[in-house]
């Protein structure tokens, strides 16, 4: 609050106090008063409404630039109330009244949603759990009756709509879902190449795995997901060649374990690259391809950041498609562990 | 025949699972009484359980739990939920495997032919077939001063078929336990490996160590 801004503000209250100066001295006038006592009486009359406003002025200029420095600083702005004194002037006290019930109101909608949203995810969670069952009924039905193999292949898909939800789930919940231990990269490999191992030999996909028994610090079951999604859109994004073919590698590079997986399929567009890991984006392929979300490449890259590993995509359209996972080498670690 | 013990309260299944695991020459027995399950669970004395976490009265990691305190029968935890968390815990309690549905199969079979393989010990380093020494480790087939060398594939192929000896193998069994020894090959490679298993066999003398039922799959004989 500036003091220009503070007389502009009073500017009618201080016309009025020069009209009554004037009206007063018009009045001593008539009444024949002595000079001494009008110039007395002058100096007294202004000096008091100057200290009176700047008392006024002074504290209020203190209250404003408290509040003003701290919402700045603050990031949820409602929480205001809770960081400044209670002011000593009346509109002071009424303006912090008003925010304290906005921000007691605030607090009970943000508590309200966000329980509500917690049920949700709760009941989403539970919801996915039972699908299952029927899933899995299904499926041995199919194994059992030897039925077609498109069924398997369908109840495949549904399969792997339900487990995107539920890491989507999982990567936006605050609290965390996950156990970092020692993950053998050979393993988690054969878990998802046994997976999808039907679909890859219909489609005659070649695989090439080396990884050099390399272990990684990360959740073996969040991990799984991750190299499940991007071996779901290497096949989906496959060419229609004879010499189709995934490899996957991985190696050690400075302080950082590197997993690439390699696809020879139709490529990401250049212009397109830089938004993969975006929300709901599918771009140019996913008019080429049918059932494409833009959602797994995002919640992978969400996964990544929350167990702190890095994703990178590099690819030429038509050519190949490489995806590469950083894991930090943690040193530390793995000697503890050798030692223990 | 082994006894495996189901304990799952989903009808259907359970209903499917019995017959999966008849199918691959188990004894699949279902419990539906859920009041008395451990006493049931020691008077059957099965080879296996398939447990799920989520059945009537108790909850199955409870019920392991339990279950460890007077015996070491096999168990594997099957259950929807996906988790890190309930694998660890399920463990810590004493299960031998954990498998979330929806599960492959195929891949069940060899978690439930690897967990009962666990309790015998029958890793030899030689198997003696016909009148031929097969050396496990160094990869060789020997007959007299003949020696063969296996490829690490025709050696998986050969031991797997050769523990189920006169019974009739899927060709998608045998790929499951190629892709599980991390040798993601495809049909063709499958295909000439057995050909060749087969040629080498021949040299030394036996000459329909794998016959092929069409549509079934293959036998060692």
């Amino acid at each position: 609050m500036k003091l220009g801004d503070y007389l502009k503000d009073k500017v009618f209250i201080i016309v009025l106090i020069i009209l009554a100066y004037f009206i007063i001295f018009s009045f001593m006038i008539g009444f024949k008063i002595t000079k001494e006592f009008k110039w007395c009486f002058t100096v007294i009359y202004f000096l008091l409404f100057i200290i009176l406003f700047l008392y006024d002025y002074l504290r209020k200029y203190f209250f404003y630039k408290e509040i003003l420095s701290k919402i700045d600083l603050l990031e949820e702005k409602y929480l205001i109330c809770e960081l400044i004194s209670k002011p000593n002037f009346l509109d002071g006290e009424i303006l912090y009244q008003i925010l304290y019930e906005t921000n007691k109101s605030m607090n009970e909608n943000i508590r309200d949603y966000r329980s509500k949203i917690d049920d949700f995810k709760e009941y989403v969670e539970l919801w996915l759990h039972e699908v299952k069952i029927p899933l899995s009924a299904l499926i041995l039905y199919t194994h059992n009756k030897k039925t077609s193999q498109v069924l398997v292949s369908e109840i495949n898909k549904i399969d792997n709509y339900l487990e995107q939800i539920l890491y989507y789930i999982r990567s936006e919940n605050t609290e965390a879902d996950y156990i970092i231990k020692e993950v053998d990269l050979n393993k988690v490999i054969r878990d998802v190449m046994l997976k999808n191992k039907d679909v890859l030999l219909e489609k005659n996909i070649a695989i090439t795995s080396d990884v050099c028994n390399l272990k990684v610090l990360t959740d073996y079951k969040w991990l799984e997901f991750m190299i499940n999604q991007i071996i779901s859109n290497s096949m989906k994004y496959m060419k229609d060649i004879d010499d189709k073919k995934i490899e996957i590698k991985a190696y050690k590079q400075d302080k950082y374990i590197v997993l690439e997986i390699w696809d020879n399929g139709i490529g990401i567009p250049s212009s397109d690259i830089g938004r993969v890991l975006n929300k709901t984006f599918t771009g140019q392929n996913g008019r080429k391809v049918p059932g494409s979300t833009g959602m797994g490449l995002y919640i992978v890259n969400n996964l990544c950041k929350k167990l702190g590993h890095k994703i990178e995509i590099e690819s030429i359209e038509g050519e190949y498609t490489k995806v590469k996972f950083v894991f930090d080498n943690n040193l530390f670690y793995s000697e503890v562990y050798s030692k223990a | 025949m082994k006894k495996i013990l189901i304990i799952e309260d989903d009808l259907s299944v359970r209903s499917e699972l019995k017959e999966l695991l008849s199918n691959a020459g188990y004894d699949a027995l279902i419990l539906d009484d859920y009041t008395n399950m451990l006493e049931d669970i020691l008077s059957i004395h099965p080879d296996l359980i398939l447990l799920d976490i989520n059945i009537p009265y108790m909850n199955g990691e409870l019920l392991l739990k339990a279950l460890r305190k007077v015996s070491n029968i096999p168990v594997i935890m099957v259950t929807s939920r996906v988790g890190e968390i309930d694998e660890v815990l399920s463990m810590s309690y004493g299960a031998d495997d954990y498998i979330t549905k929806p599960y492959n199969p195929t891949i069940l079979l060899l978690r439930i032919g690897a967990v009962l393989k666990r309790g015998e010990k029958n890793i030899t380093d030689t198997i003696l077939y016909h009148d031929i020494l097969i050396e496990v480790k160094r990869g060789i087939v020997k007959k007299e001063h003949e020696e063969v060398i296996l490829t690490k594939n025709e050696m998986i192929i050969f031991i797997y078929l050769y523990e189920r000896m006169g019974s009739i193998v899927a060709r998608d069994e045998l790929m499951t336990e190629l892709w599980n020894n991390d040798e993601y090959i495809n049909d063709n490679a499958l295909t000439v490996n057995i050909s060749r298993l087969r040629n080498k066999f021949r040299e030394l003398g036996v000459d329909n160590a794998i016959e092929t039922r069409k549509g079934q799959g293959y036998i060692l004989l």
